[in-house]
């Protein structure tokens, strides 16, 4: 139904109404039925009508103050909301004298956005209430001097009173500490800060360590690193071990790009030693670079950092230890270790203290890593009754179903379509990126918004989302994913590659060198991704009993940027059909559950218990999957009945399309 | 009823210990459900879980064999109603019958047909399983001397006999192999049931017109008894009069745990049947439809070659992905010169370039690697498509002998084993095609502009 | 001792749809008989379950354009009336067709290249010769398929003919030919039940009525497949009487053109003794390629040698038989 059409449907008693509109104090006349954004346009005033006033965007919100209005729909606006008398201006008639508020509309489109997505969850990290003690900790020690009559050589002199003062026995020193200790001691006139190292994952008990000793009361504080290596970007945090206080974070694409976007890629490139070798420097001069970043930033100097925490794929966990990833990709797919033992920062070269261990969180198998491991750390699903749902929308799909009582997970490779890479306009969550786009039904002209409302340059996983969504509702694709709107618009068009969908036209473009388009290939590779995911999550349902609607929660992990689309995820057929609230988005859970790791012995611990835990289900060569998957190879999914809400969606969109059969 | 993997495991001592070879109690729990591992695997169930696993997961439809050791026929267990649910586990056993009145010639030329013949199909070797000796003389010692013959060749056998003496002639010359004794009715139940404790041999228990009710009772009545290795006949012969019976029967035992009618079902399709043709079809329908043991009358290698091939279809394993024989195919009309393509045999994955290059109307050949049905990205991911397996699949199919130029087209997925294949096949052009079926039309195009 | 038999009967809550083929001067067509199929209410032939108002059906292939990769059985078989498709037609007729399955073959780039008017023609000729509903199907070939479907359609405007195959790569032309000339659309899939009903909602998305549509879900022969297509069809069967409304056609096989591509059909060279004789085993291995279909749910079977009608034939009288009648 066109805005134009509310006039004519004059079910009133035909009498003009009288509309005031605020704050430009205009008065227009309409007649009784009259739509809310036929006043505000007769006005000279504008809303936003992206959606092309179909009451599916709700951007056109405006706030009736005052007399009565019926509204056909109030998607998006919540009890509340219309409490308040926020209606859309698109899909509300006018049944009397009003008094309207018509915003600013940034001011209305911020307030309304938190409704359908799922933004990221307010903390980057996490603490525990640090009820145990750090991994490494100082302790100020004063020293009875020596005599000719106490003649006790300094290191025992030493760990005699941090025996006596602070109940640690048995402390051993590094080298480097041992070597520092004489001196110190003296130069601090016999009062010390020690710091040390009160054991590890694999004897948490001890022995305990003296990294450093430093005269007098040393203000120094005991840093950690948290470390998440991801196929395509790593991620740093740098934290104090003993407070958990965030102090920097840093984050870098992973330079073994060049090798591969893949981890198969990285694998097979491996096979030669010195491969192998370039890819391990690789990843830790990315690692270093990011390091110094933050040293330098924060004027600090490589020695406080104690400790790292590294959580990462299989492969990549391989790769930075240097160890042979070959058996990772063959049947029957194994790994080197499933925890692997800590080893010392300076036999992998980082840029740290030489003597401090090098954690990396253990991994449940060949596609299930510890970066799964550290992200259901972060989710703390396992402490709780409720059966969740935990997916890592990265390129190698992993997700987590369970609860406190079992956890069962799987892989499902869904390549890097949401990440950006591989569509002919991709790009990564960055600046200028397309995150959402509304087209209108019968002109199919485009609305979009990007990040940082910079001129656009690519379109991004959440914008491919988007748009995905509204090509279907509009019908630019049909639901095989295939274009459809051919004549209907310019913007649908035969390009190079096939058909295609054109956003932005070069000029409007942040290079303004190339149209942003979306081809017939990328939908097809956006739809096999999608289709992975939530084959992956049926299954994994399927395998222990449940239904995927037995699910009570879904967390979601990976890379979208600022916030995920949750309507549109599920109009595609991404996320299975759930109220809204049912959804957490909580970015990337990997570097967050390392930090957990890192600056937790409750949640190293943890870790090691998760990874044991976890049912590693695989997927490849799975009649199962398979069916499941070309299931899900159509928007939203073959079985509709899985997608009500996109259902009423579709109707209300195309009420011509609604079957008329049964 | 089945119980799933959820609903076990909760049974379990969940300490993940993983003694039982599985890394999970989660982990075991699955494959308990699935019947691919026995509960004793796991040292740490208590005594009651034990039996209430094993109450949930005894059979539905019981586990018959005919013969022993070496010629063991088995046929039952089965757990499902359709295919798709999970797999048809236990091939219905074809069996020929053989009257022993018949000349010692004629049944020694039959026996043999029966005994001798066996061919190979995809790997496998294929064979009727047995010979049902119908007692037609009316003599013992005639049915006895025929059972005797039969017993030196290694055939499960069915022993067909209304009287218990020649049946019991007929056991004893069966020296311990144990047939099934066909049948017991009404009538003569308790005598046969009292062979088949005596013999240690099965029984099959003969309905009336497909009476299911009467078949149940008389079934319940034997096993009572304390015979329990029973076949049922429901004595349905018809095409639809069978698949109703046979359903029903099927049904009530898995949906309904009805315990009567959970065994083994034999067929006579000869009896329901005008002529040989009319009857291998309709021991087609026993072999779609829940027929356990077929016994065949008319012996014709061209039929037998058939149902052995439908058997062999119907019983594999649906949960593995659908796949195509690799090998050469034509799409259109190739000529020596045509382009040629590779891809994998997933079935799916060949359908789609099939169909694109079909649909481009420029007529090519179509490699189909043996990637274990798998799909391009996955197979590749896995190592099951790489330069190596192309190159012996280009070698198995003998490309160079049909094609004469030598350059292959790879999928645009797999482009970074160009090098690889390069040594592979010294000689060859490695082009990369499109990574998806859908660009292929205008690639073919492309290509033969050169 | 009496037991009481529990009650097995399912109660479906689906119904697959009736498809009508041919039309009758009253219906604006020519034909002299016309086909429905489906109807059922319950899995293939368990009369003792729900109704089965329409029996299966046997469909005969033939070609405007004298096969030349046709087997020797074939051709001996249907001898002289290969070269002419509407002689072939009556034949077909003759011995026991129910359906006319016209294949406009020639019209291949590489097999005549014929157009929309040659097309037109022997659809004309087609007619004329068999007063049996028509299924036409192009050849394969998208451009070729729609240039002669098209007209294929139009020709055959009110005579309510199937279209074929109507695919996802060509489904808009096809169906919009069969909307405009009210024909009926073979909707064709791979092998897999969820590619099916994708289609179906493709094809229902541009309002073709839903009985105008039967499923081809995809033919495996005997030892070539079969069993893949047995438990398509059976999914597809069970999602329509479980009430999914996007798969509740009719399905249509190809056992004929499947069952001849297979070796075991096609020749006797070099094979082992034990697969017995040609003949026999040839049109065995359609009829038995039709049974597992049939028993599966299979409403039209298109099928190719002369011998092998009566036998499907016998075998559909016997499935619709009610039991103690
Ligand atoms: S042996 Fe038993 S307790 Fe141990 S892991 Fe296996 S199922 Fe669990
Ligand atoms: S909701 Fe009103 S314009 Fe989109």
């Amino acid at each position: 139904m066109s805005p134009g059409d509310g006039t004519s449907m004059d079910d009133g008693n035909g009498r003009q109404c009288l509309v005031r509109l605020e704050p430009s104090e205009q008065t227009v006349y309409i007649a009784f039925g009259g739509l809310l954004e036929e006043a505000i346009t007769q006005a000279g005033l504008s809303v936003p009508l992206p959606c092309g006033g179909q009451g599916r965007c709700g951007r056109c919100v405006v706030q009736v103050r005052e007399g009565t209005v019926r509204r056909r729909s109030a998607l998006r606006l919540s009890e509340d909301d219309i409490e308040q008398g926020y209606a859309l201006a698109c899909q509300t008639l006018i049944e009397g004298d009003l008094t309207v508020w018509v915003p600013p509309h940034e001011e209305l489109v911020q307030r309304l956005e938190a409704g359908d997505r799922a933004e990221k969850a307010a903390p980057e990290v996490m603490l525990c209430d640090h009820a145990a003690k750090p991994w490494v900790a100082r302790y100020q020690t004063t020293v009875e001097p020596p005599s000719m009559g106490d003649n006790t050589p300094d290191l025992e002199r030493l760990q005699r009173e941090l025996a006596r003062q602070h109940g640690l026995r048995d402390v051993r020193p590094t080298l480097a500490a041992l070597a520092k200790l004489p001196t110190v001691l003296r130069e601090g006139e016999w009062t010390v800060t020690v710091e040390i190292e009160q054991g590890d994952w694999a004897a948490p008990d001890g022995p305990y360590r003296l990294l450093d000793v430093l005269p007098g009361s040393a203000e120094t504080r005991v840093l950690g690193l948290a470390i998440d290596i991801g196929t395509t970007s790593v991620a740093t945090y740098l934290g104090d071990l003993e407070t958990g206080e965030l102090v920097d974070h840093a984050s870098a694409f992973n330079s073994q790009i060049a090798r591969g976007e893949d981890v198969i890629s990285r694998i097979i490139y491996a096979r030669q030693p010195e491969h192998r070798q370039e890819l391990q420097e690789r990843v830790i001069t990315t690692i270093n670079a990011l390091v110094d970043e933050m040293l330098a930033r924060q004027n600090l100097m490589p020695e406080r950092i104690a400790l790292a925490t590294v959580a990462g794929n299989t492969t990549m966990i391989h790769l930075f230890l240097g160890l042979e990833p070959q058996y990772i990709r063959t049947e029957p797919y194994i790994p080197a270790a499933g925890k692997f033992p800590p080893v010392p920062a300076v036999s992998l070269g980082l840029h740290m203290r030489p003597e401090a261990l090098v954690d990396c969180l253990p991994v449940v198998g060949a596609y299930v890593g510890g970066d799964i491991t550290a992200g259901l750390l972060r989710t703390g699903m396992h402490e709780q009754e409720a059966v969740t749902l935990f997916i890592d929308v990265g390129t190698n799909g992993e997700m987590v179903l369970g609860n406190s009582d079992w956890l069962i997970t799987c892989a499902c490779s869904a390549g890097p379509a949401f990440e950006g890479a591989g569509a002919t306009s991709g790009t990564p969550a960055v600046t200028g990126a397309i995150e959402q786009v509304w087209i209108d039904p019968r002109s199919l002209e485009p609305t979009w918004a990007t990040l940082g409302d910079a001129p656009p340059i690519g379109i991004c996983g959440s914008g491919m989302i988007s748009l995905l969504g509204e090509m279907m509702i509009t019908g630019v694709i049909d639901k095989g994913g295939r274009i459809a709107g051919h004549g209907r618009s310019p913007r649908v068009r035969r390009g190079e590659e096939g058909p295609e969908y054109v956003i932005v036209w070069a000029a409007e473009t942040g290079a303004g060198d190339k149209d942003i388009v979306l081809t017939e290939t990328d939908i097809q590779n956006l739809l096999r991704a999608k289709a992975a995911i939530y084959a992956g999550a049926t299954v994994l349902c399927e395998s222990v009993g449940l239904a995927i609607t037995d699910v009570e929660r879904v967390l979601i992990g990976g890379g979208f940027g600022r916030h995920i689309d949750v309507e549109k995820a599920i109009q595609i057929g991404l996320l299975p059909d759930m109220p809204w609230e049912q959804f957490t988005y909580l970015g990337n859970t990997s570097i967050q559950g390392a930090y957990l790791a890192l600056t937790c012995r409750e949640g190293r611990a943890q870790a090691d218990e998760l990874a044991n835990k976890m049912t590693y289900l695989e997927l490849s060569a799975d009649g199962r999957f398979m069916d499941a998957f070309t299931s899900a190879l159509f928007i939203p999914h073959t079985d509709e009945s899985r997608f009500p809400s996109v259902q009423r969606a579709l109707a209300e969109a195309r009420p011509e399309r609604v079957s008329h059969h049964d | 009823m089945a119980l799933s993997g959820l609903a076990i495991y909760k049974m379990l001592p969940q300490t993940n210990c993983k003694e039982c070879g599985f890394p999970t109690c989660l982990a075991f729990s699955m494959k308990l459900a699935a019947r691919q591992v026995e509960l004793s695997a796991c040292p740490h169930v208590s005594e009651e879980t034990k039996t209430q696993l094993d109450s949930a997961s005894a059979p539905p439809i019981r586990l018959i064999s005919l013969g022993k050791d070496g010629h063991k026929l088995e046929v039952g267990n089965e757990t499902v109603i359709f295919r798709h649910e999970k797999t048809f586990y236990h091939q219905p056993g074809l069996i020929y019958r053989l009257a022993d009145s018949l000349d010692d010639q004629e049944f020694t030329h039959r026996l043999d047909q029966v005994a001798d013949y066996g061919v190979e199909r995809v790997g496998m070797d294929l064979r009727p399983d047995g010979v049902a000796v119908q007692d037609s003389s009316g003599s013992a010692d005639t049915f006895a001397a025929r059972v005797g013959q039969v017993a030196g060749k290694g055939l499960a056998i069915i022993l067909m006999s209304s009287d218990p003496a020649t049946m019991e002639a007929g056991l004893k010359a069966a020296q311990g192999k144990e047939p099934l004794i066909y049948a017991a009715d009404s009538g003569n139940w308790q005598p046969m049931a009292d062979l088949a404790k005596k013999y240690g041999a099965p029984l099959a228990v003969l309905g009336a017109g497909g009476d299911l009710e009467a078949l149940a009772a008389l079934a319940e009545q034997v096993a009572g008894y304390g015979v329990e290795n029973l076949v049922l006949d429901p004595g349905a012969r018809g095409w639809s009069d069978s698949l109703g019976a046979l359903t029903r029967m099927r049904r009530a035992a898995i949906k309904k745990n009805f315990r009567p009618l959970g065994y083994p079902v034999i067929t006579f399709p000869g009896e329901g049947s005008e002529d040989p043709r009319e009857e291998a079809m309709l021991a087609s329908q026993f072999i779609d439809r829940y027929a356990s043991l077929i016994v065949m009358d008319d012996f014709e290698p061209a039929a037998l070659y058939s149902l052995l091939t439908l058997r062999q279809n119907i019983y594999t394993d649906p949960q593995k992905p659908i796949q195509v024989t690799p090998g050469l195919y034509e799409i259109g009309d190739p000529k020596g010169d045509s382009p040629l393509l590779v891809t994998t045999n997933f079935s799916l994955t060949y359908f789609s370039v099939a169909g694109e290059v079909e649909g481009s109307g420029r007529p090519a050949w179509l490699l189909v690697a043996d990637s274990e049905g798998m799909s391009v990205l996955t197979a590749w991911a896995a190592g099951k498509f790489d330069a190596e397996r192309i190159a012996k699949a280009v070698k198995a199919a003998e490309v160079p002998d049909k094609i004469s130029h030598k350059s292959i087209v790879i999928p645009g997925f797999v482009a970074s084993i160009s090098g690889d294949l390069e040594e592979e096949l010294a000689g060859w052009q490695i082009l990369v095609g499109p990574r998806e079926a859908i660009g292929i039309p205008s690639y073919l195009r492309q290509l033969a502009k050169g | 001792m009496s037991v009481a038999m529990p009650n097995v009967n399912e109660t479906w809550t689906g119904k697959i749809l009736e498809v009508t083929l041919g039309a009758g001067p009253d219906k604006g067509g020519t034909r002299g008989k016309t086909v429905t199929v489906g109807g059922e209410t319950t899995l293939p032939f368990l009369h003792f379950e729900g109704e089965i108002p329409n029996k299966p059906v046997v469909a005969v292939e033939v070609r405007d354009r004298a096969p030349d990769d046709w087997s020797e059985l074939l051709v001996k078989a249907w001898g002289d009336s290969l070269k002419d498709p509407a002689a072939w037609a009556a034949k077909a007729e003759g011995l026991g067709a129910e359906i006319i399955a016209l294949s406009l073959d020639s019209a291949h780039p590489e097999r005549g290249n014929t157009g929309a008017k040659e097309a037109r023609e022997t659809v004309r000729q087609v007619l004329k010769a068999t007063s049996l509903p028509l299924i036409i199907y192009g050849p394969g070939q998208p451009d070729k398929d729609n240039e002669v479907l098209v007209a294929a359609a139009e020709e055959a405007a009110g005579e309510r003919v199937a279209l074929g195959n109507c695919e996802e790569k060509n489904y808009r032309t096809v169906v919009a030919a069969a909307l405009a000339n009210n024909q009926v659309v073979i909707a064709k899939t791979p092998i897999d039940v969820n590619l099916a009903k994708q289609l179906n909602v493709l094809i229902g998305d541009m309002r073709l009525d839903r009985d105008r549509i039967l499923i081809d879900p995809t033919t495996g022969a005997l030892g070539y497949g079969l069993e893949y297509t047995y438990s398509v069809m059976e999914r597809v069967r069970l999602a329509a009487l479980t009430g999914d409304s996007a798969l509740q056609q009719p399905l249509i096989v190809t056992a004929g053109y499947e069952a001849w591509r297979a070796k075991e059909a096609r020749t006797n060279d070099g094979v082992p003794t034990q697969w017995g004789d040609w003949a026999k085993r040839a049109v065995l291995w359609e009829a038995n390629t039709a049974v597992t279909l049939l028993e599966t749910g299979a409403d039209i079977l298109v099928l190719r040698h002369p011998e092998t009608i009566p036998l499907v034939k016998r075998a559909i009288a016997g499935l619709m038989t009610r039991a103690g009648a």
